[in-house]
């Protein structure tokens, strides 16, 4: 459904991204493994039209994202869970996921969709009417996704799900892009935690420095050695 | 050299003084709106004491930089925890409250049957040393730069030294300066002395080169013009804010073809400049490869090895 | 006693268009985290546009108005485009300095069209000041008042229950999340800055048509009294912005009234010195940094 080739992004002269190529097959969970530092969110921002690339094509399901301005990419389908969440901290739930649905005009179906966030994240509806920037950390993560969620996308994109949540809470954060998945929706995951995502993704590529060095099924991941010793050897903290 | 070219010349020469007392508070990552505060007050202390205490040049000046100095310091201290815009803002309301001041002070004594002394809006005239004392225009336009190539000599020093570096990390960021173990409100405070007197050096020697000085000529313009200089000549090196003196000045005088449309045209291309230069002219990143280059060509090697594969 | 309501009441009418100046001010400001030095000017221009309209044209108060807001959007959009637009994040010192390059040049402009110190300007209302028992109120002033309530009220209205309004809280917010929702951020600042003109405009007019005339040095004033009644109130805050003008209309007619207009003036600073440095998020806004440089 995506495909990303020989990607090249720079900050200046660095190459965060120096020939990046994955695909994210329809309906599956690809996750993107690697260390801090990797690149694996300039290439979400790339994808998302926030950075530009030096070279290298994006595309979905065939038609072209690169050089598209992020609103246009949002309009093809495709929506950012960014890393850190970024609400809208001064507006409420229930403005936050207003603004999730910005492009779109259809206010009954809008507002069809918004109750369906609400049956999905039942502390969403409890808080409707708080400010975002007071929700805890999960919640927030679940305002992120649901706002995401809220534009109707083809691919949904998620950076870091996980960072800086407690274990339980993490755990939830699986369940939900599990169930996600399982609705049909095709997820684009970006993780540093290794051991979770073995648990629901389909694809895995693996990036470090920059480059794509792994890429395979689960199974694949987890026979791999070097891979084992350095990404599942030790239980990860956050962050 | 003829009268009118000496005047524009000294006019950069003082000008400059208050682009570089701008530019020094921008190193440490403050914009301010309000050296032209003391640079009246440079202006007014200095003619004051040669003027009608009696004092010689120098030490008249010297004495403009230290109530200069003292009263940034005592603007500084208030505004410490003020960034940015609140601290542009407070900068501009404390010149204006300077300028108005000025507008209100009255302070005259007799000498040889003529009342002298700042008077109100009606400025403070007379200053007369430079007359008085027979110094040529052109020996003290030579004043005034031989004070100005001092003053480029210690910039060039503090590029070079400890504290430079401090300001200029305090400029990129204080908090992560902080951290590091330096005391940023002391060197901000030092930063906003230095600048102050720098400032008021130019205004003293501004007073005795007009002969007069009025409180109308210290307004916000003078202040944003200040700012102004340093970002379109360069924010690099404190050649900077001289370039930007000497565009606008200079140039500004001798386009006599376009008088009416003068600032339309240059407003315009400043405004142009800065999109494709917006950290000005001699940035910091030209000004770090013109240093490579020279450092190189003494040295005579270049820099890069091979990498062995 | 009689003198200090009276003051109070001429004070908060006068606030009010100072008010309307910071408002215009704190949309741009909030969108954008930088200083517009040319926002007055805009706003000169746009009055110059009125002023030649009723000069040479005749024409009514209301077109004269709509010349002035018009005249305010256009050049208000073109300061935008060449200043802020195109400067890249961490530019914010850049994009002040070339509204200041700008600002010269409207001036300038100005000056060729209208090279007079001052020019008449139509009056908003003639007709005695009313009589509220021992107080007197200036039928022109009410008219100010209740434009400038009214013109705020559409802006909160407009914020906070439109799509557009929403979009634009998000880039105030966080620009680069309204990216990910898909807010075209660039246009949403450029149409935020046209709307701050349009205020502008208004509250321009309002000024004018009470002082009757327009004098070159319109400019400089409207960005002081709006910065100034800015910062007082709080930055980013709509409900400030006017407090801010308000507070400032009273302490000025009060110190005019005890000790004349320098006073005035160097009291009007000091108020907003003592702000900043006690209070520097203002009457209502937040106390949080405000970068103008790094991350602008």
């Amino acid at each position: 459904m995506l495909e990303v080739s020989d990607l090249v992004t720079t900050y200046g002269k660095i190459e965060a991204l120096k020939g990046v190529s994955l695909q994210v097959e329809r309906g599956k969970i690809t996750c993107l493994l690697g260390p801090n530092g990797a690149g694996k969110t300039t290439l979400m921002m790339t994808i998302a039209g926030i950075l530009k690339p030096r070279r290298g094509s994006i595309k979905l399901e065939g038609s072209v994202l690169v050089g598209l301005s992020p609103a246009k990419i949002v309009s093809r389908g495709v929506a950012l869970v960014p890393e850190n969440r970024l609400v809208f901290p001064d507006m409420s739930v229930r403005e936050n996921l207003l603004a999730g649905a910005y492009q779109r005009r259809d206010k009954t179906e809008i507002a069809a969709d918004m109750e369906r966030m609400y049956a999905r994240f039942p502390p969403l509806k409890e808080r409707r009417e708080q400010l975002a920037g007071t929700l805890s950390g999960g919640e927030q993560q679940m305002l992120a996704v649901a706002r995401a969620l809220m534009s109707r996308p083809r691919l949904l994109l998620m950076d870091e799900p996980s960072l800086g949540l407690a274990p339980l809470i993490v755990a939830e954060i699986f369940d939900i892009v599990a169930a996600l998945n399982r609705d049909g929706a095709t997820i684009l995951l970006v993780e540093q935690n290794a051991h979770m995502a073995l648990k629901v993704a389909h694809q895995f590529f693996l990036m470090e420095q920059g480059r794509i060095t792994f890429q395979g099924t689960p199974g694949q991941l987890a026979e791999d050695e070097v891979i084992q010793r350095a990404y599942l050897g030790t239980r990860r903290a956050a962050g | 050299m003829d009268d009118y070219l000496v005047s524009v010349l000294s006019n950069i020469g003082v000008i400059s003084f208050v682009a570089l007392s701008a530019y020094l508070l921008l190193l440490t990552g403050e914009i301010s709106f309000g050296q032209q505060a003391f640079f009246a007050i440079g202006a007014y202390a200095a003619g004051v004491a040669t003027t009608m205490w009696g004092w010689p040049l120098a030490l008249g000046i010297a004495w403009g930089a230290a109530v200069g100095a003292a009263c940034a310091v005592s603007l500084g201290i208030p505004t410490l925890r003020l960034r940015g815009l609140q601290f542009a803002i407070a900068t501009l309301a404390f010149a204006e409250m300077v300028r108005i001041l000025f507008e209100l002070l009255r302070y005259q004594i007799e000498i040889d049957g003529e009342l002298v002394g700042p008077n109100g809006s009606d400025g403070f005239r007379s200053i007369r040393y430079i007359f008085d004392h027979n110094i040529e225009t052109f020996d003290f336009m030579m004043l005034i730069y031989a004070m100005l190539a001092v003053t480029l000599g210690g910039f060039m020093l503090l590029e070079r030294s400890r504290l430079g570096v401090i300001f200029r990390m305090i400029g990129e960021d204080a908090t992560l300066a902080s951290l590091q173990g330096i005391a940023v409100a002391r060197y901000k405070v030092l930063a906003a002395g230095l600048a102050g007197a720098l400032a008021a050096v130019g205004g003293g020697l501004y007073a005795h080169l007009t002969t007069y000085v009025e409180p109308r000529a210290f307004d916000v313009m003078l202040g944003v013009h200040s700012l102004a200089y340093g970002l379109i000549g360069g924010l690099g090196t404190a050649l900077g804010p001289l370039l930007g003196v000497v565009i606008d000045v200079g140039l500004l005088e001798s386009v006599r073809l376009f008088a009416g449309y003068r600032m339309i045209i240059f407003g315009g291309l400043v405004a142009l400049l800065l999109i494709v230069r917006p950290r000005g002219l001699l940035d910091e990143r030209l000004v770090h490869r013109i240093g490579r280059l020279f450092r190189n060509t003494i040295s005579g090697t270049t820099r890069t090895r091979r990498e062995p594969r | 006693m009689i003198d200090i309501i009276q003051n109070t009441i001429d004070g908060v009418m006068i606030g009010s268009s100072y008010g309307l100046l910071a408002l215009g001010f704190t949309v741009i400001f909030g969108v954008m985290r930088r200083l517009n030095l040319s926002y007055g000017p805009t706003v000169m221009i746009g009055a110059y546009f009125g002023t030649v309209l009723h000069l040479d044209f005749g024409a009514g108060l209301l077109a004269v108005a709509a010349a002035v807001v018009a005249g305010a959007v256009i050049s208000g959009v073109y300061v935008e485009r060449l200043c802020f637009a195109p400067m890249k994040a961490g530019a914010g010192i850049a994009s002040m300095v070339s509204s200041f390059a700008i600002w010269m040049q409207l001036e300038q402009a100005a000056v060729l069209v209208l090279p007079r110190h001052t020019y008449p300007f139509p009056p908003l209302a003639t007709g005695p000041a009313l009589g509220i028992g021992p107080l007197l109120v200036r039928p022109d002033h009410l008219i100010m008042l209740a434009s400038a309530l009214l013109l705020a009220a559409v802006v909160q209205l407009a914020l906070y229950r439109t799509r557009f309004g929403l979009g634009l809280r998000a880039v105030i917010a966080n620009p680069i999340a309204a990216n990910l929702v898909g807010v075209d951020v660039g246009r949403s600042v450029m149409l935020a800055f046209a709307a701050a003109s349009a205020i502008g405009g208004v509250a321009g007019f309002l000024v004018l048509a009470v002082d009757q005339q327009v004098t070159p040095m319109f400019g400089m004033w409207a960005t002081l009294k709006g910065l100034i009644a800015m910062m007082i109130g709080g930055l980013g805050s709509i409900p400030g912005a006017l407090l801010g003008g308000l507070v400032l209309g009273v302490v000025e007619v009060h110190s005019h009234w005890l000790f004349g207009p320098q006073v005035r003036d160097l009291f009007a600073y000091f108020v907003l010195f003592a702000f900043l440095v006690a209070r520097p998020g203002g009457l209502l806004g937040d106390a949080a940094d405000v970068e103008l440089s790094h991350r602008t």
